[in-house]
């Protein structure tokens, strides 16, 4: 085993089906090729073939990583990233805050892997060293919260099951004869931390999340419908052995530093995520409203998105990350009239579930009022629809759903109603109509329940029109599913030109993820090479694993905390930049291999939604705009190719080449691969 | 770690009014010099220790300028200012649950106890401060200064070192210890005396089951760990980044106010918090 600073040079292999153990002890020259986190999970789903397109995703064969990195553990901004083949059958890569990260670390492990398929359910618990497969037949079929709080009080240290020791005699007679008589010895000495599935993840609704402190999901692209499907509930864990850096006074350094600086952001320290609800709508005209039909409201006096509004309505607290200074989650109270909604704990909404729930889902508007009219309700009114957006989001979490495809789903089935191209008997009886929370939680218990008309919806937005298109005989249903490269499109239109553009949402390795590119600045210059490294310095935010938001207070000082971290004094940021190039070639084989792709462009590249350039903004500050100009051809046919180029891939399929493999040291596993679409 | 600034930072002292000024000093300026003076005085009641030279009482402000921040310090505020008497309250609506007061206390007290052994090692079970996170709500489990009544319990010790068979936890009296690490009638763990958690764990368990949870044990040697506040200038609270979150609070306590365990504190916030009733 390499003598590792900042990683522990250690994963645990985890076999359901033969219910053992395998330690994995990486090479360090792999570890400097990919770093830790996302980038090492891909690697492994090359070396261990899980990328063979005969791999079932939710079959035993697939693999379900849990991975972090080398600053993970007492660094700043932790995250911990899923790395699995989706449902979907592309790549699935999913980060998540939470303190189950740095347990990772501390207990000493960069990672754990399961493969294989329990045969009854059950959860991982890891303390240090020992990781044992355990019984979960008790939380089996409970929500995320609830599961999670009872698998973290089961995984306990020795010392907290000991035999009580103090006796009468120890004492003072008077204290002996009032002592009360609990005498149960420990508590808990530090709570484990989990990651867990709720229902929607046990029932493998394809896009189920991993979920962690009730809040935080490895929200995108479905890993908890693989753990679903290996009937596994939880991974507990605990650590005890600290992290280990190479140099401990400039880790610990940098780290006060980017914390310092997070400290003086009032940004997210006010509100969060919910700080941009009122730009994003009102200047930007880039907010998700009624499946997208408009991106923002006539009258700006909706407000029940913003982050003023939200915070006096329902803030209780804010959360932090281990590691943290932005805390940018904010735990609510819900409060409202209805007896349905009112006294759930939830989160903020944060930025993603205010659009892809609040606005798309059309529960901002009074009912009957269309978003051009003008608004009629008081802030009460207001609160109400803010509380339906919170119970919508609490119940995504609990079930483990990401509401970003489920908003999508959602909504497509509301326009559909809308646009009467279904009725209601298609959803046996239940009338999706826009606003109505009552629907949409009984809609969420058929879908994470699979029955009936759920059972269509749970393999999300986009086989959900392909059902209904059939079932119709109606082809122009698929207008209606906004997803990208089949998977639903996060909360920023890409129509106005002030928010991201379609460039984005075409070029990032995720389908559809909101958070890999930032590229509607890079329209000029070089700005296929501009587009690329920004992919590229963001993956590697990805396998640190770090966090986004933070981005500006770690500037200058990232490849500095991985050289402190991990002792590789030769470690350049070119070297970083690396890390993502290796993931963006990787990941884009792996999309096409799995999914046997002889012409890509045409069969994945173009599948975006017809709404970017056949619908244009009705209202709003961008009122008229469609996608790119409204020409696809130069978006596929100019810029793409161009932006293939710049990376060392084909123009005319976008394969990397065998010399772009070679020079990024990955030829070893994905040359054959490439060798066969070249 | 980074010193915060906070607001709840005592104010820096001035230089010293010219005595012939005629008229004193105002009110005003009084305050903003005694601070932290007016505190000593307050505690100077509770637990017969004087951190400050004898200021005039808050009422009937005097010419006489008053009161250095520090003990022993000359002048501007040179050093930390060493606190007795005082208590570490931690506001659950303002901690985030980001660790730092836990990175903080661990390095502090692993380069104290294990400087060979952490010298490239982070390990949070070194301190003295434990972080619980229950999904929506953050607990701090630090010592509160608990104190037994004479005539309840026989004893007027803390609970641990009450039932320490060895006599290991002490109390640091002002003068002895070591400056920003134990005494100022802090506790302290005598890790010579301490027989460690595998042979003995009744402090430990007398919180837990009692009290509160105060106590650990660290990961090499396993000898006990409790708060002994840095001897009066607390790492933890340094660290804070959350105005208020940890507040170095002129008042030890001495009852049995946190008598429960961290889960059902959690318990209790939640209801408080979510008006949510949960079992823990």
């Amino acid at each position: 085993m390499a003598d590792l600073k900042g990683m522990t040079g250690k994963i645990a292999r985890v076999d359901l089906t033969s219910g053992t153990v395998t330690v994995i002890e990486p090479e360090e020259s792999i570890y400097r090729k990919y770093l830790g986190g996302s980038a090492l999970g891909v690697y492994f789903l090359f070396k261990e073939g899980i990328v063979d397109p005969k791999v079932d995703p939710l079959g035993p064969d697939n693999m379900l990583q849990f991975m972090i990195g080398p600053t993970n553990g007492a660094g700043p901004n932790n995250r911990s990233v899923t790395v699995t083949k989706a449902a979907y059958n592309f790549i699935s890569i999913a980060t998540s805050g939470g303190q189950a990260s740095a347990e990772l670390k501390y207990a000493g492990w960069d990672g754990v892997q399961v493969v294989g398929k329990a045969a009854k359910p059950v959860y991982i618990a890891i303390i240090d060293d020992k990781v044992e497969i355990r019984d979960a037949g008790h939380v089996w079929g409970k929500g995320a919260e609830e599961a999670e709080m009872v698998l973290k009080a089961e995984v306990t240290a020795d010392l907290e099951t000991r035999e009580a020791m103090v006796r009468d005699a120890d004492l003072t007679a008077e204290w002996a004869a009032i002592r009360p008589p609990k005498r149960k010895g420990f508590g808990a000495k530090r709570l484990a931390q989990a990651w867990v599935i709720g229902q929607g993840g046990e029932n493998q609704v394809w896009y189920a999340n991993v979920m962690t402190e009730a809040g935080r999901a490895h929200g995108r692209h479905g890993p908890g419908a693989v753990m679903g499907s290996k009937n596994l509930k939880a991974i507990v864990v605990r650590g005890t052995k600290g992290h280990r850096v190479a140099d401990k006074k400039t880790f610990l350094e940098i780290t006060d530093a980017i914390q310092m600086s997070e400290r003086g952001d009032a940004f997210w320290r006010e509100y969060g995520t919910a700080g941009i609800g009122a730009s994003s709508a009102y200047v930007e005209d880039a907010f998700p409203i009624r499946n997208w039909q408009w991106c923002s409201w006539s009258d700006p006096n909706v407000r029940g998105m913003t982050g003023p509004f939200m915070y006096a309505a329902s803030f209780v607290r804010k959360q932090a990350c281990p590691g943290c200074v932005l805390h940018c989650l904010y735990p609510v109270e819900i409060t409202s009239e209805d007896e349905m909604m009112n006294g759930h704990a939830s989160d903020m909404p944060d930025w993603e579930a205010m659009g892809m729930i609040g606005g798309n889902l059309g529960y901002f508007e009074m009912e009957g009022a269309s978003p051009e009219d003008t608004f009629t309700g008081t802030y009460a009114d207001q609160a109400e629809h803010l509380a339906k957006l919170q119970f919508t989001t609490y119940l995504h979490d609990d079930y483990g759903l990401d509401y970003i495809e489920g908003g999508n789903n959602l909504a497509l089935v509301m326009e559909l109603r809308q646009r009467d191209l279904i009725s209601v008997d298609d959803l046996d009886g239940i009338d999706l109509k826009w606003g109505d929370v009552h629907a949409v939680d009984e809609m969420l218990k058929k879908i994470i329940a699979r029955e009936g008309v759920g059972d269509k919806l749970a393999n999300g937005t986009y086989e959900t029109a392909k059902y209904f298109a059939d079932l119709k005989g109606n082809p122009d249903i698929m207008k209606y599913s906004m997803t990208a490269h089949r998977y639903g499109q996060p909360a920023h239109d890409v129509r106005s030109p002030a928010d991201k553009n379609a460039m984005e949402y075409v070029t990032v390795h995720r389908p559809c993820e909101h958070t890999g590119g930032g590229t509607a600045g890079f329209v000029a210059g070089d700005w296929a090479s501009a587009i690329a490294g920004q992919n590229n310095k963001v993956s590697t935010g990805d396998s640190m694993v770090a966090c986004i938001f933070p981005g500006g207070h770690w500037a200058g000082k990232t490849v500095d905390i991985v050289k402190a971290a991990t002792g590789w004094s030769d470690f350049s940021e070119q070297d970083l930049f690396d890390i993502g190039a290796r993931t963006y070639a990787l990941t884009r084989l792996f999309d096409i291999h799995t999914q046997q792709l002889s012409d890509p462009k045409e069969q994945w590249d173009k599948q975006v939604p017809q709404r970017w350039f056949n619908d244009p903004l009705p209202n709003g500050a961008h009122k008229g705009a469609v996608a790119y100009e409204g020409n696809p051809d130069k978006l596929f046919n100019e810029a793409l190719p161009a932006y293939w180029k710049e990376r060392g891939w084909t123009e005319d399929k976008g394969i990397p080449t065998l010399e772009t493999l070679k020079a990024l040291g990955i030829d070893d596993i994905a040359g054959d691969i490439a060798q066969q679409y070249l | 770690m980074t010193r915060v600034e906070r607001r709840d930072k005592a104010p820096e002292p001035k230089p010293e009014e010219p005595k012939n000024g005629g008229g004193g000093i105002s009110r005003k300026e009084f305050l903003e010099m005694t601070g932290t003076g007016i505190a000593g005085l307050v505690i100077g009641g509770v637990v017969g220790r004087e951190v400050f030279p004898k200021a005039a009482p808050v009422a009937e402000p005097v010419a006489e300028p008053a009161a250095e921040p520090a003990a022993g310090a000359e002048g501007a505020a040179a050093g930390p200012a060493y606190m007795a008497g005082f208590t570490i309250v931690f506001d659950p609506y303002q901690c985030t649950g980001c660790m730092r007061c836990a990175v903080a206390c661990a390095e502090k007290y692993s380069a104290e106890v294990a400087p060979e052994e952490t010298a490239d090692l982070i390990n949070l079970e070194f301190a003295r401060i434990r972080p619980m996170r229950f999904q929506y709500v953050d607990v701090i489990n630090i010592c509160h200064d608990c104190k037994l009544f004479p005539w309840a319990e026989g004893s007027e010790q803390a609970p641990c070192q009450e039932v320490c068979p060895e006599d290991a936890i002490l109390t640091v009296p002002e003068g002895e210890g070591k400056a920003g690490y134990y005494g100022m009638g802090y506790k302290y763990v005598d890790r010579e005396k301490c027989l460690g958690e595998d042979k003995c764990w009744r402090c430990a368990e007398i919180c837990e089951d009692q009290f509160g949870s105060g106590i650990s044990f660290d990961p090499i040697e396993k000898k006990a760990q409790v708060c002994g506040r840095c001897g009066g200038d607390p790492e933890c609270v340094k660290a804070c980044p959350e105005p208020m979150a940890l507040t170095w609070m002129p008042a030890m306590r001495n009852g049995r106010f946190h008598a429960f365990q961290p889960t059902g504190y959690a318990e209790l916030l939640y209801r408080k918090m979510f008006n949510q009733r949960r079992t823990l």
